[in-house]
């Protein structure tokens, strides 16, 4: 069987960036195109850091999304809730995406008054623990 | 480009620069220019220094100028209008504010192919508060101490300015009540669906408690909208002028106040824009401007430039997605916004 030599993406991205940062970047004089060849090697450091982790943050944020709305569902039904936040609920529940979760974050605001300072916190600060788990994780590659 | 190339392309901006000159000064005769200089500063505008040397009357005469070019696809290319600019230096020109002196602003694009200004160059230098070089600038002279009472002293001049009577109001007077917040919060939305990015839901909630917070400012004045080293041209330890004239208008003055104030301006450096003394600046600038500082108004304009910085950076990567830069400065960005964001975050209380 033979042996073969896997080209790992992320680690071939790191390789690139390590060739531009110590060999290329040093070698070019002028300034500016030097800044690029710096500048690249960061980008694809830090696309390296995105892609390492890019399946285990996709589980995490599909299984934050289906907590929340779970979450997020029986607070909603009442009578008194208004219509449009039902409906955006629905949307999360049904999408699982970033825009569905954005559209709740504005019909809150939007229905703040009609749900009363106490509600529309304890809402929104269930929406925002699930988003800090996202941001810490973006966080990993992005700092 | 070759160095060549660059070289050739570089005598022939000088001697297109020189004969445009030529036609602004009939009086002149043997113009040249010399110690062009094209420097990077910022990311939004095409800058060359230079002096030129003439004749007139019988009498050679030396002048100082700095040309700036709109590059076309510049950050913030929606709200940096080089011929606004031009006006504001006109209409500062008469005040005490510290500040280069405009000649010409030329919209005609067949000169030197995109719209341009030429303004004095003005003496000082500007260390960028970035880099390692700079911190350790005004490091030493915050240390000597006049520096830092010349950063806070000319922004209180900035706030103190008649800018009706300065004939500013061009720019555009805010209504009653919330508008002005409202106004700046609507304007760096408007940067972020042009960058044609999707907005990060911690974005969404940022801009939601900032229309739903919105104060009322106190007083309109002139606000730089920058106001930070870097921005600023230092000469002898005092600010020898203000620059950067992008992002002005007429508004609340806590919005400049907070920026001086914004962790976003020192990284880390327990000196305000790593130059001034938080109660040092507090008191110098209250005393100058007669101006009371109110720290819940300046925490919400500090939670509008966590909006303003995620909508400037999802801009420039925006313009390197789009294919609209080539710039990989640009592209780079785009892990700038959660950094921006994780902030907003914990300012929000997440």
């Amino acid at each position: 069987m033979a042996d073969y030599i896997e080209l790992v993406p992320d680690e071939l991205l790191e390789r690139i960036a390590r060739t531009l940062k110590k060999e290329i970047g040093p070698a070019v004089e002028e300034a500016y195109p030097k800044t690029q060849a710096f500048m690249a090697a960061v980008v694809l450091q830090k696309l390296a850091g995105q892609l390492r982790l890019a399946d285990e943050h996709a589980v995490a944020s599909q299984r934050d999304l289906q907590e929340l709305a779970e979450e997020v569902d029986p607070l909603t039904v009442s009578q008194d809730t208004p219509p449009s936040l039902r409906a955006a609920v629905n949307t999360v529940r049904q999408n699982l995406d970033t825009a569905s979760v954005s559209g709740l974050i504005e019909t809150l605001y939007a229905t703040r008054s009609e749900l009363g300072e106490t509600r529309f916190a304890d809402l929104m600060g269930r929406v925002r623990a699930r988003l800090r788990a996202r941001i810490d994780r973006e966080m990993v590659y992005a700092a | 480009m070759s160095t060549t190339q660059q070289a050739t392309d570089e005598h022939d901006m000088t001697e297109r620069i020189r004969r445009y000159i030529e036609t602004r000064m009939p009086n002149a005769s043997n113009l040249r220019l010399e110690a062009m200089e094209r420097i990077a500063v910022g990311w939004s505008h095409e800058t060359w220094l230079f002096d030129a040397h003439w004749t007139e009357n019988g009498e050679s005469k030396t002048q100082g100028l700095c040309l700036r070019r709109d590059p076309g696809n510049a950050l913030l290319r929606h709200f940096s209008d080089l011929g606004v600019q031009f006006r504001v230096l006109q209409s500062l020109a008469p005040t005490p504010l510290p500040t280069p002196k405009p000649y010409w602003y030329e919209s005609d694009a067949s000169i030197l192919d995109k719209p341009f200004l030429v303004m004095e160059k003005v003496a000082g230098t500007c260390p960028s508060p970035w880099g390692s070089a700079g911190r350790r600038f005004y490091a030493e002279a915050a240390a000597r101490g006049a520096l830092p009472k010349s950063f806070t002293h000319t922004l209180a001049t900035l706030h103190s300015l008649d800018w009706e009577a300065a004939g500013l109001s061009f720019l555009g007077v805010p209504g009653s009540g919330k508008d002005f917040a409202l106004h700046e919060v609507q304007k760096w939305c408007e940067l972020v669906e042009l960058s044609r990015l999707e907005p990060h839901p911690i974005l969404v909630d940022l801009i939601g408690w900032l229309k739903a917070n919105a104060p009322e400012p106190q007083r309109l004045t002139l606000v730089h909208g920058a106001y930070r080293t870097g921005n600023l041209l230092i000469d002898n330890n005092e600010v020898s002028a203000v620059l950067d004239w992008e992002l002005q208008v007429i508004g609340d003055p806590m919005y400049d106040v907070a920026y001086v104030l914004t962790d976003l301006n020192r990284e880390g450096s327990q000196l305000l824009s790593h130059l001034v003394e938080r109660d040092a600046f507090f008191r110098d600038y209250e005393k100058a401007s007669g101006i009371e500082i109110d720290e819940e108004v300046c925490r919400y304009y500090g939670m509008l430039y966590q909006l303003r910085s995620a909508a400037f950076w999802m801009s420039a990567a925006g313009l390197y997605a789009s294919g609209q830069s080539d710039d990989i400065r640009l592209a780079r960005t785009a892990w700038s916004v959660p950094v921006v964001l994780e902030g907003a975050a914990r300012a929000l209380g997440y």
